[in-house]
This record gives C-alpha cells, sequence and structure tokens, in this order.
C-alpha cells in the first residue's frame, strides 16, 4: 500500500516518484495545491474503493497522514 | 474511457504527451463550476485518436470575464452550471417572484448571447442544455427553477449558430444516475458538483464531435452475417431456420438492429458485409427472405468469402476509398473480434453481447460515432453514392483502358461560384476531407461565409455526376485575390470523385476564372499531412515550380501564361 500511495502522488502532482518520501507533504510538493488535492482524493478513493469523510480528506495533507487514515479505513 | 481508472487515465495521458505529435489542438474549458478534473480526460480522449489536444481551463467562475481570450481555440466547451448561475440559485430562485425570475432570466440570456457572440468565429462551441434534475427530482411540482432552466433552454434552441453544439447533461444523468454523478461534498466546501465518474461519461459523449472538427469521424458500420444480422447459422439451419423477425422474440432483437443500421444508412452511413459465408448463400437471403429489414440497395459492399476479416476489412476500406480507422465492425465471435482488435486497433470492434436483449442498445451506443454536425443532402444520398462507386469500380475491369472508360461514364460538372446557399456543405467538405486536400485548412460554416463577403476571395465548388448517379457537391477551391496575385488557400477533393481526371478540368476552370479578372501569377501550396500524400506531386505535374519549402510544406509559383491546358474532352462543364 506505501508504494501504491506514493505512485499515485506522483502521478497526480507530475512529480518523480523518487522525489516522494515518507515526509513527503503540502509543504515540501510544490504542484500539490486544492485542486489537485481533490484529484488526488479522487483517485485513491476509485482505487482503494472507499469514501472519505469531510474531515479525513482536510486531514489528508501529507504521505504520512493518507497512509495512516487509510490504514484506519481498510481495517 | 468509461472503463479506466481515473489513475490509469492520468498515467497514460502522461505516457501519450510524449508520442502524439502535430498541430495543438486548443480546447478551453470555461466554467462557473470547479471542474478541473475533465482536463487530462480530454486530453487523453482527443491523443488516444492521435489529436494533439492541450486542455486550458479559465479562472473559477469567469466564462464571461476571459471568453474573448479562447475565442481562437479550436474548441471551447462551456461548463455553465445552472444551478451555481448566482451563488445558491437553485434554492433563492424559489423566493423570488415572477417578475424578478424574469428579469434574473433576460440578465443570464443577455450573458449567454454575449460569450456566444465572442466565439462566433470558434470552430466549435460545446455548451451544456441548462438541468434542475439535480436539486429537483424530489418534486413532484414545477418551480421557478426549473421555469428559469427551461426558457434559458428555449432560448438556446432557437437562437444558436451552427458552431454551437448543445449538450443534454439529463442523458448522462439518467445512464449513471445522480447519486454516482454528483458528489455533494464538494459541492458545499469547493463548488466542484460532479464526479469522476460523470466526467468520464461526459467526455466520452463529447468526444466523437470534438473529433468530427478534424475530419475524424467514422464512415462505415461493416456486420458479420450469422447470429449478428440474424440468429442462427446459414448453412446449418434450413432458408427460414435463420431467425430476424419481429414476431419472434428470438428475433427480435437482430431486428431492431437491422432497423438501427437502415436509419445509419438514410444518414449516409457506409452499412457493409464481411463474413465468412458461402456468398450465394447470403445473397440469396439479401435477395429472398421475407424477414431481411436491410435489402440490397441498403448495403454498399460485400466481403463474403473465406479470406480472414483483416484482410477483408483492408479490401473495403480500399474499395471505399476510406481509412481503416473509419470502420465500425460488428461480429458475434470471440476470436474474430479479438483477431480484428489486435491486427487493427484503429478499428472500434463491437462484439455481439452473451444477452441478445442488451444487443440492440450497443448499436444504439455506437451511433455516436458517427456523429456529423450538420445533415447535408450530401449526407442523405451518400450510401447511394458510394454503392454507385462500388459499381463503377467493377465495371472498370471490362474497358480495355481507363480512359476508354473514363469516356463511357458520361462525367459532368457544374460550377457553383461564391455561392452563400451551399456554405455549409462546403465547410463540411473542408472538415472531413483528408486524402485528395493539398492544405487540409478547416472552416467553419461562419468563416466559409466571411471568405465570400470578403470580395477578395474567389470561391469555387463543383457538383459532379455521371451515368451512375450524382456524386453531389465534392470539390472546393478557395483562391485569395490581390492585383499581382491569386493564391491558393485550398484545393480538395471527396475521395468519393477520385481517379476521373476531374482534378485537371476543375484546375482549367480555376485558370480560365483567374484570366477573367487578369491576374498575371498564379501562387499555391502543399503542406504534408499523414493522409494525403497521393497529392504530393500534384502542383509540380500541372506545371508549378517550387519557390521555397518551409518545415512540411512546399510554395509554388506559376505565370497564368505557362498554363497548359488539359482539355479533357469527356468531362462536360456547365
Amino acid at each position: 500500500m506505501e508504494n501504491k500511495i506514493k505512485e499515485i502522488m506522483s502521478v497526480v502532482f507530475e512529480t518523480e516518484l523518487s522525489m516522494i518520501d515518507d515526509c513527503s507533504s503540502i509543504e515540501t510538493i510544490k504542484n500539490w495545491d486544492s485542486l489537485k488535492h481533490m484529484m488526488l482524493i479522487a483517485v485513491l478513493e476509485e482505487e482503494f474503493k472507499i469514501t472519505f469523510a469531510d474531515d479525513e480528506i482536510l486531514d489528508m495533507l501529507s504521505y504520512s497522514s493518507i497512509l495512516t487514515i487509510l490504514k484506519n479505513k481498510l481495517n | 474511457m468509461m472503463h479506466l481508472k481515473y489513475l490509469d487515465i492520468l498515467k497514460k495521458n502522461i505516457g501519450l504527451r510524449k508520442t502524439v505529435r502535430g498541430d495543438i489542438f486548443k480546447v478551453a474549458v470555461l466554467s462557473n463550476i470547479i471542474c478541473h478534473q475533465i482536463n487530462e480526460m480530454i486530453e487523453f480522449s482527443l491523443r488516444s485518436h492521435g489529436v494533439n489536444a492541450s486542455v486550458t481551463q479559465c479562472n473559477y467562475d469567469n466564462i464571461i470575464q476571459e471568453v474573448e481570450k479562447y475565442a481562437h481555440f479550436d474548441a471551447v466547451i462551456i461548463f455553465w452550471e445552472a444551478s451555481n448561475v448566482t451563488d445558491g440559485l437553485y434554492y433563492r430562485i424559489n423566493l423570488l417572484n415572477e417578475h424578478d425570475v424574469e428579469e434574473l432570466t433576460d440578465k443570464t440570456i443577455g450573458e449567454i448571447n454575449y460569450v456566444i457572440d465572442s466565439l462566433k468565429n470558434t470552430p466549435l462551441v460545446i455548451f451544456n442544455k441548462f438541468s434542475s434534475t439535480i436539486f429537483n427530482y424530489h418534486f413532484q411540482k414545477e418551480n421557478n427553477f426549473d421555469i428559469f432552466c427551461n426558457s434559458i433552454n428555449h432560448h438556446l434552441k432557437n437562437n444558436i449558430s451552427t458552431n454551437i453544439k448543445i449538450i443534454n447533461l439529463e442523458n448522462i444523468l439518467s445512464d449513471i444516475s445522480i447519486k454516482a454523478a454528483v458528489d455533494m461534498r464538494y459541492f458545499y466546501s469547493s463548488k466542484a458538483l460532479y464526479t469522476i465518474e460523470f466526467y468520464k461519461h461526459y467526455v466520452e459523449h463529447i468526444t466523437p464531435i470534438l473529433l468530427s472538427t478534424v475530419g475524424k469521424t467514422k464512415k462505415a458500420l461493416i456486420f458479420d452475417c450469422d447470429n449478428t444480422l440474424w440468429k442462427g447459422i446459414l448453412g446449418e439451419e434450413e432458408f427460414d431456420g435463420i431467425k430476424m423477425s419481429a414476431n419472434d422474440k428470438d428475433g427480435l432483437p437482430y431486428h431492431e438492429v437491422q432497423n438501427l443500421a437502415l436509419a445509419l444508412s438514410k444518414k449516409g452511413v457506409i452499412v457493409g458485409l464481411c463474413s465468412k459465408n458461402n456468398s450465394e448463400d447470403v445473397e440469396q437471403v439479401l435477395l429472398h427472405h421475407r424477414d431481411m429489414v436491410l435489402s440490397e440497395k441498403d448495403i454498399t459492399i460485400k466481403k463474403v468469402n473465406w479470406l480472414d476479416k483483416a484482410t477483408n476489412l483492408k479490401e473495403i476500406a480500399n474499395e471505399l476509398n476510406i481509412g481503416t480507422d473509419s470502420i465500425v465492425y460488428v461480429d458475434d465471435s470471440d476470436f474474430e473480434t479479438n483477431f480484428i482488435k489486435s491486427m487493427m486497433p484503429e478499428i472500434t470492434v463491437i462484439k455481439v453481447p452473451e444477452k441478445k436483449h442488451e444487443y440492440p442498445s450497443l448499436i444504439r451506443n455506437a451511433f455516436k460515432y458517427f456523429y456529423s454536425s450538420g445533415e447535408t443532402k450530401e449526407d442523405y444520398n451518400k450510401a447511394e453514392m458510394y454503392r454507385h462507386e462500388y459499381l463503377r469500380a467493377k465495371e472498370k475491369n471490362s474497358f480495355s483502358s481507363i480512359e476508354e472508360y473514363l469516356q463511357s461514364l458520361n462525367l459532368n460538372l457544374s460550377v457553383y461560384m461564391n455561392d452563400l446557399s451551399i456554405t455549409q456543405r462546403m465547410a463540411q467538405l473542408t472538415q472531413k476531407t483528408n486524402q485528395f486536400n493539398l492544405t487540409t485548412k478547416r472552416y467553419t460554416e461562419t468563416q466559409i461565409k466571411n471568405l465570400i463577403t470578403s470580395n477578395h476571395h474567389l470561391i469555387l465548388a463543383i457538383n459532379a455526376k455521371d451515368r451512375f448517379g450524382d456524386s453531389g457537391i465534392t470539390a472546393l477551391s478557395i483562391i485569395h485575390l490581390s492585383k499581382e496575385t491569386a493564391e491558393i488557400d485550398t484545393f480538395l477533393m471527396s475521395c468519393r470523385i477520385l481517379g476521373r481526371n476531374i482534378e485537371f478540368k476543375f484546375f482549367d476552370l480555376i485558370i480560365e476564372q483567374i484570366k477573367k479578372l487578369e491576374i498575371p501569377q498564379i501562387k499555391a501550396s502543399y503542406i504534408k499531412t499523414i493522409k494525403n500524400q497521393q497529392v504530393e506531386y500534384f502542383y509540380e505535374n500541372i506545371g508549378f515550380s517550387i519557390t521555397n519549402r518551409t518545415g512540411n510544406a512546399k510554395h509554388y509559383v506559376l505565370e497564368i501564361d505557362n498554363y497548359i491546358t488539359k482539355n479533357i474532352d469527356y468531362i462536360e462543364t456547365n
């Protein structure tokens, strides 16, 4: 799941996969704006077949929080 | 595309960005809601058809402010969402009185008129019908929001020009359900209304319209026979054992499919057969089976033999003078459909579904591939003309020389000069002609009108007929005139009339007109595309000299006095 999230982030933000690590966040990725954030959520929801709540969407602003929220959801 | 996940669309689009080349097809999306998710989908959809698309969005809710900036684009898509015409319109409007609703309607119509007028020279504008359904489907009675949307739609229907295509969003909403099409989470937080699922269907819906402006429309619908046009296998069943009757529950889906094919053929789509059968057996069914809806004359071309289907489909494309990418092929066999998909991925393949009740709706869905912007008389007669073409090709074999054959045709050309009554057909010719087209410049009806009324253009069109039939208006030249030079901007001929030396006769006529205007010199260009190789040396062959080359273009000049008239005596003109 870790690699899948990074791959998704790399495609959505049009950033080299190697540039995305465990510390990546909205602060470190240049292309991560509110529009791209909606695309990111749409892709995650489609790939993992889940729906996020409003609060979750607002919290998912870093690689680590995406991972935590996704793990919670899927368990 | 509807079956791809969003992630795959994004990934594939990045890949196609590197491989698809050619002129950039500029698309702008103007909207009053957030709909940026659509950009990559449109790019992907067009790029996968070889069109080098680039999509730009206006700033949120800036349709009116920014429209002029995008007027020179190849296509503009307007997402004018009724519910957000003003903030919270869909619930606020029900608190307004009749007079205020009318005022708001008039104001919105004024804005729409301004936008439409600003885009009058844009080749294609896609405009969504206003819809209240998402917010009003619960109510038994019509309310102000419904009335508002209906008034706007009524205005749109009566006041649009030919470059504007109206899309009915409710068709997509009914197809996938409002629940799947709308995501209220983002509507309240970010003014984004529609889901990825909705946009996939929307883009699929409008892609044929966008493609039609660059001449990429499907032209032929080719059927296998057994278990495709009828139920059962000819040769195994008795003649009456195959089923395609409206009075038989097994035959009914096939009866409907044949009716749909007949409707397409009346719209100018070529309907043909490509099947592995004994050709006499199929011939007998076409001529004598009482349940056949399609008759011999509706079927333009037949390849009924035991050769492989890829070879036959290639032959069909050759004989009809169309690209294989213009074919939609229907077959019930997994083997055949997969074979064609792998050998000729440019062909759209439809497999007859296992559940026969789903078959007619698959064919109805295929109607969109044959999208044509306006239906002209030529469209209506096209299937008939292609059939004549095929008969002519057959007859060719029985003459000892091509000249002898051409002489026997009684070819006759009528000339139209700067004629405003045929602008729609002339625009269509520029948009659809790819092979015999020296510069492949595309024009809209409005642009053609403007050229004619400009007074420094000579626009000649040719209607060609012969003893087999009337091919309609099938050749066009646009010539820019100045005192010293006549410059040929466009010279094209529909592939339906190729191989009859009509181009030479047409050129004689052009020279005759230019001489009358006492212009001493004529200039011309050939701009290379993937499809127009056959005319690469046209100007060299009729006596022009190359002056220079730029990129993929050659530029020519010819002193009028040096032109040698071809005087083809077997083509008459009037």
